[in-house]
């Protein structure tokens, strides 16, 4: 689907999010790197997609009632065989409808489990005086704790997206710490310059959240995605 | 009056001739009606009840005039109906006339240039390098005063006020085009069209170094800027990442504002980070030591051979050269000396840059006992500065001596010796310069 129909759709249906399948469609298309996802609409749907992309497997809910997919137990992870895909559908649907009762359930998105990489995020939120701005931060405590990211605003050139990334405190963890590889800082800073054109090509979107990205010391990956777009 | 020395017109428009006694004095013509000055304006200072400034206004059109600063207030600013009904009139009219309204609510032009000041204590000098644009009249004021009294001269400074007409991103397309400035300086609060104020200013500085001072960078602060200017917060990130992605100097405070731009101006260009620190005794060597250290410089070794020629002759009782060093026992006044060291480490190959302490302490009571000897080790400083490529940074720390200092400083000022009133301010300033021409 191009950017016009998801966002066309997403109007109709009177959303201002794009759901994950939605929004990695369309940043795959854009060139950012993210992990296949695909949308099950039934339990033999899911099985067989998770059998094309290739064990171990997570299974999210998508639905637009739900914002917290995880509290609602819609989140299953490092599933292994059709089996337990089919019983984690189930599980998923059972659960979420009882914790948001009425809830809209589009379906499932299944994809590959991605091996752990160093987590980062990449963003972008628009502020009300200088518009689209552009954010990197590494994932989890540092950037919910320690607010260590960097900011610029779009559009972006190659230099700026070195600098967000050598600017952030944590920097000496992405070369590698304690044994941990190094991060592949070419393949982030393509990430940050493939979202940034992606933004400043579709104004209408507003925010937006790769949380987490794997960085591996060859290439990097989102495994989660949002897009938030403006109101018709 | 030095705007009538240096040949300008000036004219006194008042309704009641008496209203500034001894106007006609100073040679200065009143007429009671903007329609009886019989040629066009160049500028204008308005200070006139608000309920009048569209009048004015009107007349200063139809003369013809080039622009006008508006030091009335009572505007938008107060937020009363009348103010905000009254600067939006002001507004329609200027751009409907495309006319360069500065302000309202400022203090005006500041161009030394042509006479005209916004404090009678402004120097009035004919070659400033420094642009200066200030949200505050205060601070523009203030910059004035103090530029001057650290030798730097002013090209332009605009005090914007309100700048409702003309906004930041108007002066600063103005002033990157200008071709007297060669530095640019402000202080923001906040500004009104964000991605204008991004480009241009991202524009001005591939063209000269720009060093904003934002005010307003705590949350307690930018509450101030609320009921100051009106200034919506930027989150302070944002504003920091913009500021790196334009390539701007960022400062604080007006001290490190000025300390930037004497740097920017006075210093050559560092190329390393290789600092060589030279004090007159054991705890300032260790004091000049940290403050540069902790802004990011190396204090590195000697090469070999730098130590072999200082060890010819340097007093090592109750003194070192290792670098810092520790000097006062072995220069004891000797201007010869002084530039015997100067010049051997100038020489050396792992130094960058040299910052030298000179002690209100020692000093002083020497210079003030014969004056003549101040002059020779200025002229020592100045000489080397010239002749290296490397640059130079003097550090005179006030102490008990203030008055005595405050007198003298022109001195360095005359021959253009970056001087610093602690080893904190020199190193940090000179960081700010060389990083900014590190990104370059």
């Amino acid at each position: 689907m191009t950017f016009e129909a998801v966002l066309a759709q997403a109007r109709a249906e009177g959303r201002t999010l794009l759901n994950e399948v939605e929004a990695k469609q369309l940043l795959r298309d854009a060139g950012v790197p993210v992990t296949n996802t695909t949308l099950a609409t039934s339990r033999a749907e899911a099985q067989a997609q998770a059998e094309a992309a290739g064990y171990p497997v997570v299974l999210k809910v998508v639905s637009p009632d739900i914002a917290h997919k995880s509290d609602a137990g819609g989140v299953k992870l490092n599933l292994k065989s059709q089996d337990e895909v089919g019983a984690a559908y189930d599980a998923i649907l059972e659960s979420c409808l009882k914790h948001v009762p009425g809830a809209k359930i589009t379906g499932v998105a299944v994809q590959h489990m991605a091996p752990q990489g160093t987590e980062v995020i990449v963003g972008m939120t628009t502020d009300p005086q200088f518009g689209p701005v552009m954010m990197f931060g590494l994932g989890g405590i540092m950037v919910e704790v320690l607010k260590d990211v960097s900011f610029r605003l779009v559009p972006l050139e190659e230099k700026d997206a070195t600098q967000m990334i050598d600017e952030i405190k944590g920097r000496p963890i992405l070369a590698g710490v304690r044994g941990q590889p190094a991060a592949d800082i070419g393949a982030l800073k393509t990430a940050i310059l493939k979202v940034a054109e992606f933004v400043e090509k579709h104004p209408e979107v507003k925010e937006l959240d790769l949380n987490p990205v794997f960085a591996y010391p060859d290439g990097a990956i989102a495994v989660d995605a949002r897009i938030v777009v403006a109101e018709a | 009056m030095p705007f009538k020395e240096k040949g300008g017109k000036l004219y006194s428009v008042q309704l009641d001739p008496k209203e500034i006694p001894g106007i006609e004095a100073l040679g200065v013509t009143n007429v009671t009606s903007m329609a009886d000055i019989p040629e066009p304006i160049d500028y204008a200072l308005v200070a006139v009840p608000r309920q009048v400034s569209p009048f004015v206004l009107k007349d200063l059109i139809a003369n013809g005039a080039n622009g006008a600063g508006f030091f009335t207030s009572g505007f938008a600013e107060t937020g009363e109906e009348l103010g905000i009904k009254l600067q939006a009139q002001l507004v329609e009219m200027a751009k409907g006339a495309n006319f360069n309204l500065v302000g309202p609510n400022c203090m005006g032009l500041y161009l030394p240039k042509a006479g005209v000041r916004f404090n009678a204590d402004a120097p009035v000098s004919d070659d400033g390098r420094v642009g200066f644009l200030s949200q505050s009249g205060t601070h523009g004021i203030m910059f004035s005063l103090v530029a001057g009294a650290n030798g730097i001269g002013v090209s332009r400074c605009a005090s914007i006020g309100n700048a409702v007409v003309l906004d930041v991103s108007d002066y600063i397309d103005y002033l990157m085009q200008d071709d007297e400035t060669e530095v640019i300086g402000m202080y923001v609060e906040g500004v009104r069209d964000g991605r204008r104020f991004f480009e241009t200013l991202r524009e001005a500085c591939k063209r000269k170094p720009v060093i904003v001072w934002k005010g307003g960078q705590t949350e307690a602060g930018s509450r101030a800027t609320m009921s100051h200017t009106g200034s919506l917060a930027a989150p302070s990130a944002i504003w920091e990442g913009m500021m790196r992605q334009c390539g701007a100097i960022t400062t604080q405070n007006l001290d490190e504002t000025i300390d930037t731009m004497k740097a920017l101006l006075s210093a050559k260009k560092p190329r390393g980070n290789g600092m060589a620190l030279l004090a007159q005794t054991g705890g300032q060597s260790v004091s000049i030591t940290d403050a540069f250290a902790r802004a990011g410089w190396d204090v590195p070794a000697f090469t070999d051979d730098t130590y072999a020629q200082l060890g010819e002759f340097f007093n090592i009782i109750g003194g070192s050269f290792k670098n810092p060093l520790d000097m006062a026992g072995t220069v004891q006044g000797k201007t010869e000396t002084l530039d015997k060291i100067l010049s051997i480490i100038e020489a050396d190959p792992n130094i960058d840059g040299m910052a030298m302490e000179l002690s209100a302490m020692f000093a002083a009571r020497q210079w003030k006992a014969n004056p003549a000897t101040l002059d020779s080790t200025l002229d020592i400083l100045k000489a080397h500065m010239t002749a290296s490529e490397k640059p130079f940074v003097a550090i005179l720390h006030p102490a008990h001596e203030m008055e005595y200092i405050g007198s003298i400083l022109h001195k360095f000022h005359e021959r253009g010796i970056p001087v610093f009133q602690s080893f904190e301010r020199a190193a940090s300033a000179l960081r700010r310069v060389s990083d900014y021409w590190a990104s370059r």
